[in-house]
């Protein structure tokens, strides 16, 4: 009996406004192949379309029954723009395989199985939700919401599931959910803005892993000749900036800017500069998410135009590799970025934080960052915008890397069985509690192990890393007048009976011999942090009545296609402090 | 030169929700009025409700006789105007008035309008338009109403939410409806008379001894300057623009899938995009389609509270003087719209010593930004007679909602009004038609 373990399928490589020679770019994605039901329903996507707008449920959508012998059918492949626009079966698959695409990549990043957010195994996806010029995800619905709407001809419809981007960017939401849960909680601006763009971050680098799509860069940026060489001199960031990507980005949809704005315009189009993150205008969390989303967009770049000096010769070099060297090195990018996220603390998340995991993950499982240097041009470009990695890095350590545990700390070890270790958050809590100095909990705290995550990990250069990665997370309640007996100053105003919930947590990685080798996070008992994070919160009336004690992803892109209208200064709080 | 008033009549008439206030300014050679709003959408609690909007126009006729000197319609929303609109009486009865002047916000200018309409979404490709950024903010705001006619409708769609969430739908959705006849009521007296579209900083001669300062609304060009100068990327207005061209395209033409689906040849037309079949979902995906219906209903209200906000942003604000005496009269002005004002040091001088000040917004939350409030010397614990009064023309139970801290009029709101200020509220004196303020313009008053 013939075995197939993967199988692909036909989508459109961004959206249908990007097209080559008057055609819709399309790629084909390799997935999982899985016994389906219909819907599509997979073990972990299945898909609903159900539209509350027309109050329709749609039959669901499936697939021709496999040949015997014969590898599995790719139904879309031969059929028109046409024909695929105006077919729901293909929307239904087109966001199934983005979807599963994307959490496979996770997968493989971090080398084991994700959970989602939510208490099932399956993420629900409504491919046609609603006729609204929105897509989201939702933790309390279990799922994903595209809506459509009539482009602004009105002669056809505009389907917000059609979007590569749009899909990768809300399947990144849930799957960030799934890993860090805390970080939707109010916290800093950063926070608020690292859900975004990180979202935007791994839609993008999704995007150009796609050979087909950095070719369409490459012609737009580069000046090519009749025989598929590029001048050499042409080669230039700018050029890859300013007519490939922003080209590109020209060519996406104007009318899905108006659902999610245009990451790909805004991040390269933000020109460096070190005081983004101490202006105003990082308090809203689209614009600090734009930040991060360009430090790493203008990193690629720099590392891509890199490696080109090294191919060609002295005067030209071929189209068609400088194409696989920047999709390459998209894919090995984004592998890094979502390996990070294993480094990142569990609670009030900062982008130094996020650039010290990136630095400590890579030079991990790359010790030797022989071809794309790539820890070097994260550095350079993250200072160029003013994010600056929380860890200094020890002497003799990469620079700005997570510093393992100090000598002083001493973990006690031989009450715990680290076999068990690796999968019961009893016995890990038990490690914990036992090491409660070490590890600088607070013993009034409510303390939660989130989950304990065994991984494989295998680095470019053949280095196997075998780690558990544990996740844990403590919570305070206290009146604002005991706020002191912690050293955290009470934000001016509070008045002395309003509640307040410290936050603090770690991610512990645990090497194969069961030792601590880092410690990442925020301890609860950190009063700079805890008056810096009450102090913003409050000014951005996170106490008031009513305010929301978490992230509803809908409401935060209402907030951001309307941040124009919003972006004068808030003028003062209401009359009345509540 | 004529004389200045020697006393101001403030009437504050109980529309229920809305705005209705009759400001008489008395000289020794007679009273001159100047009526600044008109409208309701929700009855007072207790007396007549049956045509409570005609009696107030009866009584604004036979106070003011044959003559209306001046017309405020400070915003587009049904609570502020919809007494103008003709055909129930009430708006005949004020246009019978023959209004010397109407003001009405610079986004109401037809001139503007008649830009905006050719500036709608299907002439800009890519950020590249026909009209300027004026025109087309203006077109949002018809989009706005295109979006609020729709959440209306949707509000009546049972299956959808709860009983709650329909009724806030309702109300915001009918508040920000295109008002067509008031409007064109307005515009008809404006042209017969004198109309002024007013913006930030315009000083308007309206009657002899009355200074008249617009506070308010700003200008696009005027709140640009105080934007951050990553906010004044064209790519920020146009995201905005494109949003609720977006959402008026997709919730303001119809619910109903399209007849006739385009179909591939060869498709099954049971399962094309815009057809699909009605067939009873099967009873593992009923959890998911509840919660969707439960989402949809959640984004039409941030949706709906999103454009209500840009509304009453549109709000005239006016500060009248007269000697020494000022009176402050800002519609539903909210953050968005003080910010421009609160950002002058000259008005922030000239805010301080204000001695009436007509609550904004039915008393929200939002709309008496503390900035504003702090600025107010008159406002303090000691009833004495310099206290600020403060009038609040509300109806409790009608807009946003307790558990939400949203309600309007806000409870804390309230209390420091009544706390610091002669509060005068239409609501707490509900069995009166018609609350009455003095102010005494003479020297040593």
């Amino acid at each position: 009996m013939s075995h197939h373990p993967t199988r692909k399928l036909t989508v459109f490589a961004l959206d249908p406004s990007v097209k080559s020679r008057g055609k819709i770019l399309r790629t084909q994605i390799e997935i999982l192949n899985e016994y389906l039901g219909a819907g599509p329903r997979g073990h972990r996507v299945f898909v609903v379309d159900y539209d509350s707008s027309t109050d329709r449920f749609r039959t669901p959508a499936q697939l021709p029954k496999p040949v015997e012998g014969q590898p599995p059918e790719d139904p879309f492949a031969s059929l028109s723009d046409r024909e695929l626009l105006a077919s729901p079966d293909f929307h239904a698959f087109m966001c199934f395989a983005i979807v599963m695409k994307t959490l496979a990549r996770f997968e493989f990043a971090l080398g084991r199985r994700l959970s989602w957010s939510f208490p099932s195994h399956q993420l629900q996806v409504a491919p046609h939700a609603f006729s609204d010029a929105n897509a989201f995800y939702s933790d309390s619905a279990n799922g994903l919401f595209f809506g459509y709407f009539p482009s602004k001809d009105g002669k056809r419809i505009v389907h917000t599931c059609l979007s590569h981007e749009i899909v990768a960017h809300e399947t990144t939401h849930a799957l960030l959910d799934g890993l860090r849960e805390r970080y939707t909680d109010a916290s800093s601006a950063q926070q608020a803005g690292f859900h975004e763009g990180f979202a935007d971050i791994v839609a993008l680098l999704s995007i150009l892993s796609a050979q087909s799509i950095v070719e369409k860069v490459v012609d737009l940026g580069l000046p090519g000749a009749a025989d598929g060489t590029l001048r050499r001199a042409s080669v230039t960031v700018d050029a890859l900036k300013m007519s490939g990507l922003f080209g590109l980005a020209q060519e996406m949809g104007s009318e899905l800017a108006g659902v999610h704005g245009n990451a790909l315009r805004r991040s390269v189009g933000l020109p460096p500069n070190k005081d983004y993150l101490t202006s105003a205008d990082c308090d809203e969390p689209h614009r600090c998410g734009e930040v991060l989303v360009a430090a790493v967009l203008n990193a690629y770049l720099g590392i891509w135009v890199k490696r080109l000096q090294a191919l060609g010769d002295e005067s030209r070099l071929d189209r068609s590799r400088a194409a696989e060297e920047g999709a390459q090195l998209a894919e090995h990018l984004l592998n890094v970025c979502i390996r990070a996220i294993d480094y990142c603390p569990p609670t009030d998340i900062l982008f130094g934080d996020f650039a010290s995991a990136l630095l400590t993950v890579d030079a991990e499982l790359n010790p030797g960052d022989t071809r794309y240097e790539l820890r070097a041009g994260l550095l350079r470009t993250f200072a160029n915008y003013g994010i600056v990695p929380t860890a200094k890095g020890q002497p003799g350590r990469q620079e700005g890397s997570w510093d393992p545990p100090p000598p002083q700390a001493k973990f006690v070890y031989d009450r715990t069985h680290f076999e068990n270790m690796k999968s019961d958050p009893d016995e890990l809590f038990r490690f914990l509690w036992e090491n409660r100095d070490a590890f600088k909990l607070h013993d009034q705290a409510h303390t939660r192990v989130l989950s304990v995550r065994a991984c494989t990990r295998i680095g470019r250069d053949g280095f196997t890393l075998r780690e558990t990665v544990v996740e844990y997370h403590q919570s305070l309640i206290l009146f604002a007048r005991e706020l002191y007996t912690l050293k955290i100053r009470q934000p001016d105003g509070m008045p002395d009976d309003t509640k307040v919930t410290l936050y603090g947590g770690n991610a512990v990685i645990f090497d194969e011999y069961g030792h601590v080798k880092y410690n990442i996070g925020k301890s609860i008992m950190d009063a700079d942090r805890q008056t810096e994070r009450l102090g913003h919160l409050w000014r951005q009336g996170a106490y008031d009545k009513g305010a929301s004690k978490a992230r509803a992803f809908s409401r935060l892109h209402l907030r951001r296609n309307t941040a124009w209208y919003r972006s004068v200064p808030a003028g003062s709080p209401p009359a009345i402090q509540e | 030169m004529a004389a200045a008033p020697v006393s101001l009549t403030i009437r504050m008439f109980n529309v229920g929700f809305g705005d209705c206030f009759l400001l008489t300014f008395n000289y020794a050679a007679g009273p001159r009025h100047m009526l600044v709003d008109f409208g309701s959408t929700s009855a007072p609690r207790r007396g007549k409700k049956k045509d409570y909007m005609l009696r107030v126009a009866q009584k604004i006729k036979e106070i003011c006789g044959d003559k209306l000197h001046i017309v405020v319609a400070t915003h587009r929303h049904r609570d502020h105007i919809s007494g103008f609109a003709t055909g129930t009486g009430t708006g005949e009865i004020i246009a019978q008035l023959n209004p010397d002047g109407v003001i009405q916000p610079w986004t109401e200018d037809p001139r503007a309008r008649a830009r905006a309409l050719t500036a709608r979404s299907s002439v800009y490709v890519r950020g590249k338009a026909k009209g300027d950024m004026t025109a087309h903010f203006l077109g949002s705001l018809e989009d706005m109403h295109r979006v609020a006619d729709a959440v209306t409708r949707f509000a009546d769609r049972e299956d959808l939410a709860g009983k709650q969430t329909r009724a806030q739908l309702r109300f915001l959705g009918s508040d920000n409806l295109r008002n067509e006849s008031a409007v064109k009521n307005l515009m008809r007296m404006g042209r017969r008379g004198k109309a002024w579209y007013v913006n930030a900083g315009m000083k308007l001669n309206l009657l002899p001894g009355v200074k008249c300062t617009v506070l308010g609304p700003p200008t696009l060009q005027q709140s640009n300057e105080i934007r951050s100068l990553r906010s004044r990327d064209p790519g920020e207005f146009w995201q905005f623009r494109n949003f609720w061209a977006a959402q008026s395209m997709a919730l303001g033409t119809s619910w109903q899938v399209p007849a006739k689906p385009r179909t591939p040849e060869g498709a099954d037309t049971a399962t094309a995009h815009a057809g699909g079949t009605a067939q009873p979902p099967p009873p593992g995906v009923r959890w998911f389609i509840n919660q969707s219906r439960q989402i949809q209903a959640d984004q039409m209200l941030g949706l709906v509270r999103d454009l209500d906000d840009v509304m009453n942003n549109t709000s005239v604000i006016l500060l009248l003087e007269v000697g020494k005496k000022k009176i402050l009269l800002p519609g539903d002005a909210q953050i968005e719209n003080w910010a421009y004002a609160l950002s002058k040091p000259h008005w922030q001088q000239l805010l301080t010593d204000v001695n009436v000040y007509k609550v904004g917004h039915h008393g929200s939350r939002n709309a008496t930004p503390k900035r504003l409030w702090n600025l107010f010397k008159h406002a303090g614990e000691a009833p004495d007679e310099q206290r600020i009064q403060t009038l609040c023309s509300t109806r409790s139970g009608k807009h946003g909602s307790v558990g939400s801290g949203t309600e309007v009029p806000r409870r804390l709101l309230v209390e420091e009004l009544k706390a610091k200020s002669n509060f005068t509220s239409s609501e707490e004196a509900e069995d009166t038609f018609c609350s009455v303020t003095t102010v005494n313009f003479q020297e040593g008053a």
